[in-house]
């Protein structure tokens, strides 16, 4: 159904960002197919019966904490007629009621109770040998790591940590490893097909040109030590910098549009903050296939889940934290750089809108046009120092093509 | 609510005035100017506010910050250029304390893009701490409880 091209990764024909029908195929073969989605943080399941809805692609999900202290994940989906049995972000129940026909389901999605299961008055109900353990909830499979709860339709996708790779498992040990607080959340539609926001997310080339901000401020340039960490052939990518080993130069004078010249902050405890890992590292971007991303930009600390809403339409989900024992001083330090990031954030606004320019730039004509990812070579493979690259992004489409057959 | 002298309405009245005239019309560098210099400013969702979650959509702690948000929108951040139409209805004044007054309004602002779409893009209430001096009413504390949880593409101009 799709020629990819002839250059393999260094193309993405635009047509895999409008077709209803490749649409249909990503989600049989990408979310729903052998990989781990990112669900929810334990953390904001603290107690029995704590659930937080979810989406895997196109499917609602419910994740939920049982009286073994176990976190289920099962499809939001009622097995007598579909209905949804939670509309709510999160909260806590006792058990999941639906309230079509009160089928009731423990949190671990069994089916404990159906309506007039033996009729009113020995007239009607369900035969008899309807059997309750056969109607339950569909399961996931689930796994955690530091905390960050995952899910699967698969069952024959690898163990997480695995999935993962060593690379991806190490910031996540370095980000998730103390009790976490949620200080809340950001949701944001975007005009644009999903893969748009995830080449967007893991693409240090666009990060210090689009979005001036960085380079003005000298929040995040090239010209700092860094560099991009791939796990699994490209599926999985990090971009990290240090601010400390900025070097002068490099952006002035180029005609780069990205450093505005004589601008300075009237408040710059906008931008105060504090060197909370010992690494160095101020800004690390790591996207976790298939639409998940774990940020660190100075002191903020995000999860972002980019969930599809059709071809043409999507929703990122973010999930901002700091960490139980902030001082004060700190969790002020997060709460004012957190103007750096979200819908309205001083350098994320920027991505807000570039999807939906390429969503209507690639449109008609387009869908026979491919996009070019030639930056720093050809080839899929990480790298210390330059972070001029498109590595991540034809990691990505590795991928891809590799789920999708193509 | 309590009994309002008419001069406080009016005072209070003719802020929202000029902070339409200020946003809608595109004089953002005047923005800052309805605050004091140590305001609060701060765009937060539903969502957030009522679980008692501190996050903001937008967060200023001094009139300084504000202007940081006009040089954003005006020489930093990447945009399609749009405009916002508000209405503000229903103010409420809660209390009077000296030159302190702590009221609330509904908003609603209406965007409208290049190519014409328009769509409420925000609707929620207005908590404000308004300071009255001589030289008229500014805000020291304007809190935009926006009712939707979702932002449609990105906020750039404030609410």
């Amino acid at each position: 159904m799709l020629q990819w091209p002839a250059e393999g990764v260094t193309r993405s024909p635009y047509r895999v960002m409008s077709d209803p029908e490749i649409y249909s195929l990503e989600q049989e073969r990408i979310f729903r197919g052998p990989v781990w989605n990112y669900l929810c943080l334990e953390a904001e399941l603290p107690k029995t019966g704590g659930f937080r809805t979810t989406y895997i692609g196109d499917t609602p999900i419910i994740v939920a904490r049982d009286k073994d202290a176990a976190v289920n994940a099962m499809v939001n989906r009622c097995a007598h007629k579909g209905a949804m049995l939670c509309v709510e972000a999160g909260g806590t129940r006792q058990n999941f009621t639906c309230p079509y026909h009160n089928w009731t389901y423990d949190l671990a999605g069994n089916l404990r109770g159906v309506a007039f299961q033996h009729g009113v008055a020995g007239q009607g109900g369900m035969p008899a040998d309807f059997d309750l353990a056969q109607h339950g909830l569909e399961r996931l499979r689930t796994e955690t790591f530091q905390g960050l709860v995952f899910g699967t339709f698969s069952d024959s996708v690898e163990p997480l940590e695995q999935y993962l790779g060593p690379g991806m498992l190490a910031n996540l040990r370095r980000v998730f490893h103390k009790p976490l607080e949620v200080l809340g959340y950001h949701h944001q539609t975007l005009e644009n097909n999903w893969k748009l926001y995830m080449e967007n997310s893991r693409d240090p080339y666009h990060a210090t040109i689009l979005h001036t901000f960085y380079a003005t401020f000298k929040l995040n340039r090239l010209t700092m030590d860094g560099g991009i960490t791939i796990e699994h052939g490209g599926w999985h990518s990090m971009n990290y910098s240090k601010g400390a080993t900025m070097r002068e130069g490099g952006y002035e004078g180029t005609g780069i549009r990205s450093v505005v010249e004589n601008v300075g902050l009237a408040d710059p405890s906008l931008i105060a903050g504090r060197q909370e890992f010992d690494d160095g590292i101020t800004v690390a971007v790591q996207s976790l296939f298939p639409s998940c991303v774990n940020q660190q930009i100075y002191n903020t600390l995000a999860l972002r889940q980019i969930v599809p809403l059709g071809p043409l339409r999507s929703e990122l989900h973010w999930t901002i934290f700091g960490y139980a024992d902030d001082d004060p001083e700190l969790r002020t330090m997060r709460l004012k750089q957190s103007n750096l990031i979200g819908p309205a954030g001083f350098v994320s606004i920027d991505d807000g809108v570039i999807g939906e320019w390429v969503q209507r730039g690639i449109g008609g004509r387009g869908a026979e046009a491919s996009s070019i990812m030639e930056m720093g070579g050809r080839e899929i493979a990480s790298t210390t120092g330059s972070r001029a690259t498109e590595a991540t992004l034809r990691g990505f489409w590795q991928g891809y093509r590799s789920l999708m057959g193509w | 609510m309590v009994t309002v002298p008419e001069e406080i309405r009016r005072q209070i009245e003719d802020l929202h005035a000029r902070y339409i005239r200020v946003v809608d019309d595109g004089q953002w560098e005047e923005w800052p100017q309805l605050f004091t210099e140590t305001c609060v400013y701060k765009i937060i969702t539903r969502e957030n506010f009522d679980q008692g979650l501190p996050l903001s959509v937008m967060e200023c702690h001094s009139r300084g910050m504000l202007q940081d948000r006009v040089t954003g929108l005006r020489s930093i951040n990447v945009f399609e250029p749009h405009r916002y139409l508000h209405q503000i209805s229903g103010l409420s004044i809660e209390s009077i304390s000296g030159h302190r007054i702590l009221c609330k309004s509904n908003y609603l602002v209406i965007r409208t893009m290049l190519d014409g779409n328009m769509s409420i893009f925000s609707a929620g209430v207005y908590l404000d701490q308004v300071a009255l001096s001589s030289e008229g009413a500014r805000f020291e504390q304007r809190l935009v409880v926006a009712d939707s949880r979702r932002i449609e593409t990105l906020l750039v101009l404030p609410l």
